[in-house]
């Protein structure tokens, strides 16, 4: 996935629930952030401070956990943690996760695929509004 | 003004909102209204000049007869992709991107409502070419059909495992500049296959009209039905 449709979406998901819910402000953005997407989290919050300027959730504090990837392997049956190489020049060499108990490459991706906007912390609308 | 209504102070919010989950379930939503309409997609991927559009002119070609075909063709601009698949009489959609390097779930169901579903039965995507972003964005097709050419040299698929793990027919096209490439197209099917266990390999020309009926065999297109909604059968 990329870092700038990434912080559109989770700019989009924070601002529509704290519409609905008439926040004020936004002050946290918790965000859980997979291995094997590939995003920089560096990236990533440098877009969504840009996607979120002029909006109730300019300079929230963003916090990203990132999340191992986990694969189970279909031949060993197996289920692992794999480290995802932290490799700047990933769009180049993409990396290709393997069995770390046999070494095949059979494998199913069972967590650390997916971005989740997790949570926001708001303040309350003001009166006058 | 009831609690419920009360605006929140200070106050954590779950979401719990995956990102993920909602790009496939916007391209699941494409394939759910494709199924309704009774359409068969194909989303075509490859690189920039892998050859997308001749393939897709050659699928047209010796499809048109048995299926009554839409494409879509996804660029960041120009419409050089879709006039010259208009060659060949069949309705063409021009997606200009803008500077997405992908097309998506949303797009894509944008194209699908300008589109007259009743009158196709068989709808081919070629996505925008890039065989790295297109992988994380699904866009609801029955089909992904993966083209790698010689020309872009011998490392194609095991550079791309994302991208070759998802698609369910390979290509090998310009199968006939594979020695002027010294690319060894066996070896090129060999990564494909170690990439992804299972999916089916079919080497192509496509600009000399060679391998196109084994493709559309490995896309389980053939048969001897002259409809592709099967009311011919008996």
């Amino acid at each position: 996935m990329h870092d700038v449709t990434a912080a559109q979406r989770i700019a989009s998901t924070v601002l529509h629930a704290a519409h609905e819910r008439q926040a004020r402000r936004v002050e946290q953005i918790s965000i859980a952030l997979g291995a094997m997407t590939m995003i920089d989290p560096d990236q990533l919050t440098f877009w969504l401070e840009q996607v979120l300027r002029g909006t109730v959730a300019e300079g929230a504090e963003i916090e990203i956990e990132q999340l191992p990837l986990i694969v189970r392997c279909t031949r060993c049956d197996s289920e692992s943690e794999v480290a995802v190489p932290d490799d700047p020049i990933y769009h180049l060499m993409p990396f290709a996760p393997a069995c770390p108990a046999c070494g095949c490459e059979e494998i199913e991706i069972v967590g650390g695929d997916a971005c989740v906007v997790r949570s926001m912390r708001i303040t309350e609308a003001s009166d006058d509004e | 003004m009831t609690d419920a209504n009360a605006p929140d102070q200070g106050r954590d919010i779950i979401i719990d909102v995956d990102l993920s989950k909602r790009t496939s379930e916007l391209a699941d939503r494409n394939l759910d209204l494709l199924d309704a309409h009774g359409v068969t997609a194909i989303d075509v991927l490859g690189s920039v000049g892998s050859g997308k559009t001749t393939l897709i002119k050659g699928l047209v070609r010796h499809l048109k007869d048995r299926y009554s075909i839409a494409v879509i063709a996804g660029d960041i601009t120009t419409r050089i992709d879709a006039d010259r698949i208009e060659e060949e009489g069949v309705p063409v959609l021009q997606i200009q991107t803008g500077g997405a390097c992908h097309l998506d779930g949303e797009i894509v169901r944008r194209a699908l409502e300008r589109l007259d579903l009743d009158s196709i039965d068989l709808l081919i995507i070629e996505n925008v070419g890039n065989l790295i972003c297109p992988a994380a964005f699904p866009i609801g097709t029955h089909t992904r059909l993966l083209l790698l050419s010689v020309t872009e040299g011998p490392y194609m698929a095991v550079k791309h495992p994302v991208m070759v793990r998802q698609a369910d027919v390979a290509v090998i096209n310009k199968a006939d500049l594979a020695d002027a490439m010294e690319v060894d197209v066996a070896k090129l099917s060999d990564d494909v296959r170690s990439v992804h266990p299972g999916i089916k390999v079919v080497t192509t020309a496509a600009r000399f009209d060679e391998g196109i009926d084994d493709l559309i065999e490995a896309l389980g297109l053939s048969g001897d039905c002259c409809c592709a909604g099967g009311c011919c059968d008996a």
